[in-house]
């Protein structure tokens, strides 16, 4: 079976985080060009050198989910009417005990992580409601249904962003723009590493598979649902984690 | 292009009308049976095509009812607060829709073009 895209163009949020630019490769092996977001000059740098060996082949800019008027940059770089795709890794950290958590960080936290992406998201469905054509894809967490002590806030924000996806697919499904939303497990990567560098053998050990999900199975499954092939699924949420979360 | 042509060219491509069913009378839920998702696109099209920000709550009166108390006497103040609001109206137009209001949405074809061409004023300007 091959894989069809009918789409030239995707977003990357979140671009400089290793699954955002090992989604990057991919999809420029598929012939789809990614324009990927960062938010810090180092990030900016770590893209560069990760896909030198494609230079040329995508494109960075600045966007910053506590600054509103960069969103405006990301819509003028964007031009038009020109994208096709959205793939959304972005994700602010804020771990506390809810009873020990700071009110301004949490207004901000939520702030950045849910107002800013529903203001985002209200942009460039726009933008895709000119062609009718778009397919959006949230990398939420099986952490935002099944958090440890101390993910409170980063689970109600997944929650409440993955009900914008949800509800986008719903509202915009008629127009052709559609939505998904995945949920990668324990993942060989940023947090999931870090976490599973000390909780090894107890964490994988409650994954059916006995093993974290890998960059390499999360971008390909990203290019399959941004892909022809899954055009029937809409409006959804999509365990990616071994079964972790299915049982108890 | 004259302004109301063209609302007319996208009603008639967005909506599956006739020509001879939009005059600048015509009703856009009422007589056309826009849905809220035909106002979103109408939105982005009048967007790219003017090249104007849309303010879509603006735009088709969303929140005009909350500016008229029920059985309302058209009193000075209140008309010059909607228009305020909604600039575009004229105040004529303000009383129409007042005493128009309680049989159901009344957004016509002409407030979108008033709409389109006090965008574009400003917008030159």
């Amino acid at each position: 079976m091959s894989i069809c895209f009918s789409g030239r163009r995707a977003l990357i949020l979140g671009g400089s985080c290793d699954l955002a630019i090992s989604l990057a490769r991919h999809l420029i092996c598929e012939d789809v060009s990614p324009l990927l977001t960062y938010r810090t000059e180092k990030g900016e740098n770590y893209i560069k050198k990760e896909l030198e060996s494609v230079s040329g082949k995508y494109h960075t800019i600045y966007l910053n989910f506590g600054e509103i008027q960069s969103l405006k940059g990301l819509l003028d770089k964007i031009g038009g009417d020109d994208l096709d795709y959205m793939v959304d890794f972005a994700q602010g950290d804020y771990e506390s005990l809810i009873s020990a958590s700071d009110e301004n960080r949490v207004y901000q936290y939520f702030s950045e992580n849910i107002s800013f992406r529903a203001a985002l998201l209200k942009d460039l469905t726009r933008l895709m409601l000119r062609k009718k054509k778009g397919r959006l894809i949230f990398i939420s967490s099986s952490a935002a249904k099944r958090p440890n002590p101390g993910q409170g806030f980063y689970a109600a924000a997944k929650l409440a962003s993955e009900a914008l996806y949800r509800n986008l697919g719903l509202e915009l499904g008629s127009r052709g723009i559609t939505t998904i939303t995945l949920r990668p497990g324990y993942i060989e990567e940023g947090r999931g590493k870090a976490f599973l560098k000390s909780n090894r053998e107890k964490t994988l050990n409650k994954v059916p598979i006995k093993r974290a999900i890998t960059r390499k199975e999360v971008a390909k499954a990203i290019i399959f649902f941004l892909s022809e092939n899954s055009s029937g699924f809409n409006a959804t949420e999509i365990e990616l984690d071994g079964g972790f979360t299915a049982g108890k | 292009m004259d302004v109301f042509e063209k609302v007319k060219d996208i009603l008639m491509e967005l909506l599956d009308v006739e020509d001879q069913d939009i005059t600048p009378e015509t009703y856009l839920v009422r007589d056309l049976e826009a849905e809220s998702i035909d106002l979103l696109e109408l939105a982005v099209s009048f967007n790219a095509f003017f090249d104007i920000e849309v303010n879509d709550d603006e735009l088709f009166l969303k929140d005009i009812r909350s500016y008229i108390p029920d059985k309302a006497k058209i009193e000075d103040g209140m008309v010059k607060t909607i228009n305020e609001k909604y600039p575009f109206l004229s105040t004529g137009r303000i009383k129409e829709i007042i005493y128009d209001l309680q049989e159901g949405p009344t957004l016509k074809v002409k407030d979108l073009v008033n709409y389109i061409i006090g965008n574009r004023f400003v917008n030159n300007n």
